[in-house]
């Protein structure tokens, strides 16, 4: 019950993923993104231990088509498993297992995956793709995160009866440094893309001076003081 | 204007840190602060998130938390605006706070673990944490991280020139044997982070078994929506 969007940018080369699902704090799986390496996004009957591996082997100079056939070499359940994965070139795949549940599909472009399990229908994977392609231009961030707000208008995930699907959501963007950019999460909530869309633009303000005061620290105004001056 | 601790459960050799601070999204600046027996790291005040790889990056070829410490210091012309603490995978420890951090502010160390925040109501609130992190060794790592904070922010928590600031987010990390973490679960924009935390860490330990299971097992796993009807019809007998 997840749709996902993962992505690497191609004009900055910055990596990045956008999800939600409803397990509750999807975010602590930030084992799925490295610098310069590339994505792999496991899910459905996901096992955690599969992204880092994947990783490994991007690392090592594998193609992300390479690993993904390993990763199903590997694999006596692949048929319960969804995975995208994405090296260092923007090479994207994605795989739905057959035991994925209804709807379960994805989407892959030149430089990005869309894909979802236990959704409404094949809409919602448009839905991400048409967000993400809407503009270009904008970070990779706002890109994900309109791919999955227009997962979610598109129908999100298959709940009858409840309409409260989606508990967690998470946003990651890596670039050249080991820590990522912009890492936002949601890890228990009701409206939770709604909830991240407000995430993201709170944190906006603030992105500039936490930067700031982390390298010039002598310079820096105390938080709160910050904080005034915002409103 | 951030506290809590970094540490090393005895018992099981997993490594963990919890903390909770008025900044937005202290977790964004968590990244690789524990590692699978390698230990745990991280740099407060006014962050500087690349150190806390560089920490793992250094413990892992075996440099002592003490001189892991002093590399980070080295590497650093601000490091007097920082607080590092450093435990290794044996539990050895390691913690510096800076000249010019905000007051109050400063570090206790204790067996495996470091517990360090600046301004805070004072030296209280990591009184606090020390002892409610000594006082239950047979829990699991994850509870007396949260437990910790719980008490750090019963105490007084930080302080700004008006009075009290709220924690607005927080985090509770764990890592066992595995490339990725055991327990991990943030709170990233809220009037009281810490409660929202506890909230959160009851909930997802009601399904923590249940994702493992669905991992191992798919075959014989169920919807987790179905799993989720469950919980909520138990609930519903418990409290009719």
């Amino acid at each position: 019950m997840t749709y996902s969007i993962i992505a690497r940018c191609p004009r900055t080369g910055r990596l990045g993923i956008g999800t939600t699902t409803t397990s509750l704090a999807c975010g602590r799986r930030n084992e799925s993104v490295r610098p310069n390496v590339g994505i792999s996004k496991s899910q459905a009957m996901y096992v955690r231990a599969h992204d880092p591996r994947a990783l490994n082997l991007l690392a090592s100079g594998y193609t992300s088509r390479a690993v993904m056939n390993m990763v199903e070499a590997n694999d006596d359940d692949f048929e319960f498993r969804q995975t995208g994965i994405i090296d260092r070139e923007g090479n994207a795949v994605a795989h739905t297992g057959a035991k994925c549940g209804k709807w379960a599909g994805h989407k892959v472009g030149p430089y990005y995956a869309a894909f979802g399990n236990w959704l409404s229908g094949p809409a919602v994977v448009d839905g991400l793709v048409d967000g993400f392609l809407a503009d270009p231009n904008l970070p990779l961030e706002d890109r994900l995160l309109l791919a999955l707000e227009g997962g979610r208008k598109a129908g999100g995930q298959a709940a009858p009866g409840n309409p409260k699907a989606e508990r967690s959501a998470w946003l990651r963007v890596v670039d050249q440094h080991d820590y990522p950019e912009i890492d936002l999460r949601v890890d228990m909530h009701t409206d939770t893309v709604a909830e991240l869309r407000l995430l993201l633009q709170e944190f906006r303000r603030y992105q500039g001076y936490y930067l700031e005061r982390s390298r010039n620290p002598q310079e820096a105004v105390p938080e709160e003081t910050f904080v005034a001056q915002l409103q | 204007m951030t506290y809590g601790l970094i540490a090393r459960c005895p018992r099981s050799g997993r490594l963990g840190l919890g903390m909770a601070s008025y900044s937005l999204a202290v977790g964004l600046y968590c990244s690789d602060t524990t590692r699978a027996n390698t230990g745990a790291s991280f740099t407060l005040g006014a962050p500087l998130p690349g150190n806390n790889a560089l920490a793992m990056r250094l413990l892992a070829q075996g440099f002592t938390s003490s001189q892991v410490l002093k590399e980070l210091i080295g590497n650093d012309p601000n490091s007097d605006y920082r607080q590092i603490g450093v435990v290794d995978r044996e539990g050895k420890t390691a913690a510096f706070t800076g000249a010019k951090t905000s007051p109050w502010s400063g570090h206790r160390i204790g067996e495996g673990f470091v517990a360090f925040g600046d301004m805070l109501a004072g030296e209280m609130v990591l009184d606090a944490i020390v002892q409610s992190y000594a006082a239950a060794p047979a829990a699991e790592l994850e509870d007396r991280l949260l437990t910790a904070l719980e008490a750090g922010r019963d105490a007084g928590g930080q302080v700004g020139s008006t009075g009290r600031l709220p924690e607005r987010s927080a985090l509770v990390v764990v890592h066992g044997i595995f490339d990725y973490s055991d327990w991990d679960l943030r709170v990233d924009r809220d009037e009281d982070a810490v409660d929202k935390l506890r909230r959160t860490h009851e909930e997802f330990k009601l399904f923590a078994a249940y994702y493992i299971e669905r991992s191992r097992n798919p075959r014989d796993a169920i919807p987790q929506m179905e799993f989720r009807g469950m919980l909520a019809a138990n609930r519903k007998k418990e409290t009719p």
